[in-house]
This record gives structure tokens, C-alpha cells and sequence, in this order.
């Protein structure tokens, strides 16, 4: 392989020099966005003292990622994932918010992909089914949205996290939206090879969009 | 030695283009033999080469196409046969024809595979057509029958000049070669 880059970044030069082309070295990468440091959320507990209502997942609900592979922004999806959130818009503090996923459900759109993906360099999937983020408290922005505070474990890793969250009412329920960027690395997804980032970013962009019906 | 392309020889831009698309050529064909055995993250990086530099060519084909259209075309020699100045004509049309195909093929797999097309890492080429397996297959097939058929060409084309400045003795391949002088 070293031969091969070699070759290849003599040839590039050549090339270059040749065209009189002259590039910048890098492109910037992509910084994740920063979470603004949250402020508690404003003590305005209800004046009744009911259970907050508990959603589960309906259909229509996605998970998808964005992966910079080789210079290219390429998405994938899981499939199957569930969710379980516990919301009152009188007090969002108080929600909570369950996710669990499944890894071997990672669709690319590329088997041969597909099946990398699952193997022990990258999510080693027999060895970790499932993905799981918890959160049990919610917090408000200091941009005024509302954010999980919660951990996420993935591949066995489990390390804090914040998710942004946007939750409207909507016909059938309500729709729990937003977007975060995560590390890979940080979670072990990328051994051997994929531990460099030359390939494959460390930064991959997370959205979500969950339809969530009334739990019975 | 002109920029521009005169009615006797090709300029400067013109060979400059040429040899370069030659040998970025062979470069793919070396680059694409060798990624065919490699797995993973070898592979990843030595296609998204191939990516780069196969739309390396795609633009200097629309620079090659464009700059022919603003110049004057130097002809065959008087002597060159009838038959001669068609099969000229069929394989520098097919040249250029391939020279967008193969790019062109080869960006529509890499849309078909949702492995998008980035330039060198410094930008991203939209896709071209939705991911499917069909898609890809099919382009696969496409991009390496026109590879067959670019070899053919290319050889023909080479053998062509090598007649005319061999055995014809004219200023035909002299006229393209980089450091070739025609009286």
C-alpha cells in the first residue's frame, strides 16, 4: 500500500506541476457544532402534579447518519431502532428519553458496505447488537431549545451526550427531531485500518426524526 | 512553438492536453488494476483516486472539447487516402466520445454505490443517479466494456500516426508531440 500511495501522491504532483494547478493543501474540516453550555431549566413545575404522559415510537421515524469517506459526505441509516420518551411541555425537565438501536439494521445502500460495517473493526455487531442512549433529564438551551442530557453506549463505549431536541405536536402524536454530530473514535467504531481518519472521518453527523404515538 | 492551434500544427495547449489525458489515462487503468485486489480501506483510497483523477479528465475533456471548437484544426496531408481520412475521423470522434464516457460511467457507479464522488478531497460531485443495485451493475458493465473499446481505438490511433510518420513520412505525429518542430 505504501508503494501504491507513494505512486499515487508522485503522480499527483506530476499532474499538478504539469497543469500548473495549484490547490489549497486541505480542505477545513467540518467543526462539530458546539453546545452552547446549557442553563437549568427554569423551575416552572405544574401546578397539578400529574404523570407525564409516556410516547413510544409509530412509524415514520428515522435515524439516519452523514460519514465523510474519502472526501465525499455519504448517508446511511439504521433501520430498526426503538424509542420511548417521557415529555410534559409544562415541565421538560422532568422528560426522559430512551433509544435503543440496532446495529445490524445499518443500511448504506452497498451490501459490501454493509457487511464491512459489522465486522470487529468497525461496530462488530455480533459482539454489539445494540446501541443504547439514556437520558433522564432534559435541559433548556441558552439559545432557548430544549436538549437531552443523557449518555449514549455504543460498541460496549458509553460516553455523555446531548441531544438537541425539537418536539412538535403533530396529528397522530408528537415528532421528536433534531440533529448531533459524534466522534467515532471516541466509541471504538474504527480499528486497525479504520482508526486513521484518512478514509474514513471521525466525525459523523446524527439526525433524527421520530413520530411518537401515546403509550397504552 | 504557438498557444493557439495554427492550420499546420497543433499549440501548445492542444499537446498539453493531450499527453496529459494520455498518461492520466494509463494512470486510471494502473490505479483501477491494482484496487481490484485490494480490500477495505486500501481499496476506499485507491478508488477515490481513481474518482479524482477520472474527473481530472472529464474537465479537461470539456477544456480539450471547448478549446477545439475556438481553433483552427490542422489537416492530413493532401496525399492521405479517402479511407484514411475516415477511419481519422470515426477514431477521433470515438476518442473524444470515450474520454467523457469512461468519467461519466465511472461518476454514475459511484452514485449507484452511494460512494459519492469527491475531487481530490477538496470537493464533492453531486450524484448523478440514485443508488441501486441494477444501476450499478449496469454502469459497472458499461464502464469496463468502454475501457475494451478505448484500448482498441487508442491503439489505432497510435498505429495511424506511427504510419504517417514511418511510412508516409509527413509532419502528422511530429506536429502533436511535445517538443516537435514542423516546418
Amino acid at each position: 500500500m505504501n508503494s501504491m500511495t507513494n505512486y499515487i501522491v508522485s503522480m499527483t504532483a506530476a499532474v499538478a506541476l504539469l497543469t500548473g494547478a495549484c490547490h489549497a493543501a486541505d480542505t477545513p474540516a467540518a467543526k462539530p457544532a458546539a453546545t452552547p453550555a446549557a442553563k437549568p431549566a427554569a423551575a416552572s413545575a405544574p401546578a397539578t402534579a400529574a404523570p407525564a404522559q409516556r410516547w413510544v415510537q409509530g412509524p415514520g421515524s428515522s435515524l439516519t447518519f452523514t460519514f465523510d469517506q474519502a472526501g465525499a459526505a455519504s448517508k446511511g441509516t439504521f433501520k430498526q431502532f426503538s424509542t420511548e420518551l417521557v415529555y410534559d411541555e409544562k415541565s421538560a425537565a422532568s422528560g426522559s428519553l430512551n433509544v435503543k438501536i440496532q446495529i445490524a439494521s445499518i443500511d448504506t445502500q452497498d451490501q459490501e458496505r454493509n457487511d464491512m460495517l459489522a465486522t470487529s473493526d468497525l461496530f462488530d455487531t455480533p459482539k454489539f447488537p445494540t446501541a443504547q442512549y439514556t437520558a433522564s433529564t432534559f435541559s433548556k438551551t441558552a439559545a432557548g431549545g430544549l436538549e437531552a442530557v443523557g449518555k449514549l453506549t455504543l460498541r460496549g463505549v458509553t460516553h455523555d451526550l446531548r441531544l438537541p431536541l425539537k418536539i412538535v405536536t403533530t396529528a397522530t402524536g408528537l415528532e421528536l427531531s433534531g440533529a448531533t454530530a459524534i466522534k467515532r473514535l471516541d466509541y471504538g467504531v474504527g480499528q486497525g485500518d479504520w482508526k486513521s481518519t484518512e478514509g474514513v472521518a471521525d466525525e459523523v453527523k446524527v439526525q433524527y426524526k421520530v413520530a411518537l404515538v401515546k403509550a397504552k | 512553438m504557438t498557444f493557439r492551434n495554427t492550420n499546420r500544427t497543433w499549440g501548445s495547449l492542444t499537446k498539453a492536453l493531450h499527453w496529459i489525458i494520455v498518461i492520466l489515462i494509463i494512470n486510471q487503468w494502473w490505479i483501477a488494476e491494482r484496487a481490484e485486489g485490494l480490500k477495505g480501506m486500501e481499496k476506499l483510497q485507491a478508488l477515490s483516486w481513481h474518482k479524482s483523477f477520472g474527473m481530472t479528465i472529464l474537465m479537461l475533456a470539456v477544456i480539450r472539447l471547448v478549446w477545439r471548437w475556438m481553433n483552427p484544426v490542422p489537416d492530413l496531408t493532401a496525399e492521405t487516402k479517402p479511407w484514411e481520412r475516415i477511419l481519422a475521423k470515426v477514431s477521433h470522434v470515438l476518442l473524444y466520445a470515450l474520454i467523457f464516457a469512461m468519467p461519466l460511467t465511472g461518476w454514475m457507479m459511484s452514485s449507484a454505490r452511494n460512494f459519492p464522488v469527491s475531487w481530490f478531497k477538496l470537493f464533492q460531485f453531486p450524484d448523478l443517479v440514485a443508488p441501486a443495485d441494477e444501476t450499478f451493475r449496469r454502469m459497472n458493465d458499461l464502464h469496463h466494456l468502454l475501457f475494451s473499446v478505448l484500448v482498441v481505438v487508442a491503439l489505432l490511433h497510435a498505429a495511424g500516426a506511427l504510419k504517417h510518420h514511418f511510412i508516409d513520412r509527413n509532419d502528422v505525429l511530429k506536429r502533436m508531440l511535445p517538443f516537435g518542430r514542423v516546418k
